[in-house]
């Protein structure tokens, strides 16, 4: 299923400095994005990863405390890597922006919180781009071997990303064009920048994944890394028989309510499969990247191990012997 | 769903909908992303028609099959209302109909409704600074979605109006947008730049001249002309939108108005929809009911007996279904400690429980079978 490495490989997660992740809200790109670092930090890189629009609860899943604009080191891996998180309020990284331009204490003092809505109504994908300038700045200062930017949900993503070009048509001139070229420039640039977008094995979420897709990849030029789709079942060719068959290559006899326990999960796990089979088919074949299965694991509250099993199968470690 | 069967008739009545798209005049679907919410939504507006309700459904964003069921296509005019076909059947039923929302077309409205003349309507539509915003201002579409309830409502055309609020992590945003608009125009920054016809070069104010500097040194000073008229000419409609978001927040807030909020099981869904659920209670916001969605089936449990027989299996396909059964049985219940924490917060309204389905409803007769699991 899919392109499935057969060696575990974690190189490609690093071979852009920034990796940004989105998907339409509900498939888990948050959980996947923290899963992508794990595996990163595993490899002995020094990783960032930034909360856009933080989902509560992702600063415990990845071993520290609640993400905050202070940037924590959540993990530190046995062979050298580490994971940092921090989220970059609007706000914060307008301050950090107005510094750097050396931009007196006047204008920062007019740039205050206060004021900063009026600013940020005046000129549109404002917030976006300050964001994205202060990853920007991240990825120039070399502070990280990987940036894992955790993007906004749902149809933000786009418009997130969207931003810096947009902008340009309101702004024409000053700093904030600058900084909205800069910003430009390096998501265009593979060797600094890609995206990792993130669906489910369902109808809708792979339709919009196949569109956010041609959106940032196609539209934007922005480098897509391969395609995730997570909340997998492990493929069970053992399914596809009836109870009373499979018992007997086991040489066993059932008892009728055995039967009816196992087939009441059964045929909701076979019908599961083939619509996932075709989902994912559908998406081979109508976007050129490499995609990878992550599974579904058989619980609504993730935990830090559930992390290391997306990890392992997001390099294609663990998961394929599951698979075949 | 296996709690229902425990049910007597009244508790049935009460544990679904059919109260609330009976007797509101306004829906509001909302909750986290990914859920079902436009689906439901869609599936409450043909509740409502086949309860003999003029109906209307204001969807944002559906999924493109969605929005081909419901006549929906791309065209501009998905922004008026059409109406869903095949939906209502007999002569006691009301009518379904829909629309997309589109922001900007609902600003423009608004700013020429509230505008005094055409003149100073085009004055703000024209505008570029304008122009940008009415898209993309944050909390524009949050705004915007409750305007158009407003509209519709205030029209007198329909018996119920139904939103669905856009996909938002902060679905609290929506809940707030008219009171954020106050806020806004009532910013002193705001207030000095609008008040008189002083050119930009006059403006004495400390805080409004560092603004206005502000913006000149980082977008350049075309933007600060822009910007200057922009805040000028929406002052002479300000005095009607600061009543109409009034307006709309009493709306929100009224005995005919009901918000269902919509989640599924999943940890990440059930602590938005929780906080959401702690918002409107909090800000006394009218609570109609609570959909949980996208549930897994809880298979038929094992007897102690058969447990035994399967006890020491080898590897084999029946190994696998017995793995594949604890799986889903484990996910099940997880799920239901999820669902019980959820009912909680919805106190008193009705928890309409709803299966993960083997395909996406998109179609009419998907959005009928799924009405008569809310109703």
């Amino acid at each position: 299923m899919g392109a499935v490495t057969e060696q575990p490989d974690a190189s490609w997660l690093t071979a852009a400095t920034v990796m940004v992740v989105a998907g339409k809200g509900g498939v888990g790109s948050s959980t996947v994005a923290a899963a992508a670092a794990v595996a990163a930090a595993r490899e002995g890189a020094d990783v960032i990863f930034v909360a856009v629009d933080g989902r509560p609860g992702m600063g415990t899943l990845l071993g520290g405390r609640e993400i905050s604009d202070r940037e924590q080191t959540v993990q530190r891996m046995k062979g050298g890597g580490k994971i940092r998180a921090r989220s970059i309020p609007a706000e914060q990284a307008f301050g950090d922006y107005l510094e750097l331009k050396g931009v007196g204490g006047l204008l920062r003092r007019a740039a205050s919180s206060a004021s900063l809505p009026m600013i940020a109504a005046a000129t549109p994908g404002l917030e976006h781009l300050l964001v994205l300038g202060k990853v920007k700045e991240m990825e120039k200062e070399a502070e990280a071997d990987l940036i894992v930017v955790d993007a906004p949900p749902a149809g933000h993503a786009a418009p997130f990303l969207r931003s810096a070009i947009g902008l340009s048509d309101v702004v024409k001139s000053g700093p904030i064009l600058d900084q909205a070229t800069e910003v430009s420039e390096m998501l265009a640039d593979p060797t600094r920048c890609r995206a990792m977008l993130v669906g489910l094995p369902e109808e809708t979420p792979i339709t919009e994944m196949i569109e956010l897709a041609n959106d940032l990849g196609d539209d934007l030029s922005i480098d897509l890394l391969p395609l995730v789709v997570n909340g997998c079942w492990p493929d069970r060719p053992g399914l596809a028989k009836s109870p009373a068959m499979a018992a007997r290559s086991h040489k066993l006899k059932l008892t009728d309510s055995a039967k009816a326990a196992l087939e009441s999960a059964a045929s909701f796990g076979r019908s599961r499969l083939a619509q996932q089979r075709e989902q994912i088919a559908r998406l081979e074949s109508q976007r050129s990247e490499p995609v990878i299965t992550l599974p579904r694991l058989a619980t609504p509250r993730l935990d830090s191990d559930d992390l290391v099993t997306l990890a392992d199968a997001l390099i294609g470690a663990e998961f394929d012997e599951d698979m075949t | 769903m296996s709690r229902s069967e425990k049910r007597t008739p009244e508790e049935d009545q009460l544990a679904s909908l059919t109260h609330v798209v009976k007797s509101s005049e306004l829906i509001l679907t909302c909750g986290p992303g990914g859920v079902g919410k436009t689906t439901t939504a869609a599936a409450l507006g043909v509740a409502a028609a086949r309860a003999g309700r003029r109906t209307v459904v204001v969807t944002v964003d559906p999924a493109r099959r969605l929005a081909d069921a419901l006549g929906l296509d791309e065209g501009a005019a998905s922004d008026q209302p059409h109406q869903v076909k095949g939906v209502t059947k007999r002569a006691t039923d009301g009518e379904l109909w829909a629309l997309m929302l589109d922001a900007e077309q609902t600003f423009d409205r608004l700013v020429r409704e509230q505008a005094g003349s055409r003149k100073q309507a085009d004055a703000v539509l024209n505008n570029p600074v304008y122009k940008a915003i009415s898209g993309s201002l944050s909390g524009a579409q949050e705004y915007m979605a409750v305007e158009r309830l407003h509209q519709l409502h205030a029209s007198g055309e329909w018996d119920l109006v139904i939103v669905d609020t856009p996909p938002s992590r902060h679905a609290i945003d929506l809940l707030e947008a008219p009171d954020r608009l106050v806020g806004f125009l009532s910013h002193p920054v705001y207030r000095t730049l609008t008040v008189g016809q002083r050119t930009f070069a006059k403006i004495t104010d400390a805080a409004s001249s560092m603004f206005l500097w502000a913006v000149k040194r980082l977008a350049g000073p075309q933007i600060v002309e822009d910007t200057v008229q922009f805040f000028r000419s929406l002052a002479t409609i300000e005095g009607g939108l600061r009543d109409r978001a009034r307006e709309v927040s009493a709306l929100l807030r009224g005995d005919d108005t009901s918000f269902v909020v919509v989640s599924s099981p999943r940890a990440e869904a059930v602590s938005e929809a929780e906080h959401l659920l702690d918002a409107i209670n909090d800000k006394s916001f009218p609570l109609g009911g609570l959909v949980v969605n996208l549930i897994h089936p809880e298979p038929t449990e094992l007897s102690e007996a058969d447990e035994q027989l399967l006890a020491d299996l080898g590897d084999g396909p029946l190994a696998e279904q017995l793995a594949w059964h604890r799986e889903l049985q484990s996910l099940a219940v997880a799920e239901r400690l999820e669902i019980a924490s959820l009912e909680k917060l919805a106190g008193a309204a009705p928890v309409i429980e709803l299966p993960l389905l083997d395909v996406d409803i998109h179609d009419v007769p998907g959005l009928v079978g799924l009405a008569d699991r809310l109703v």
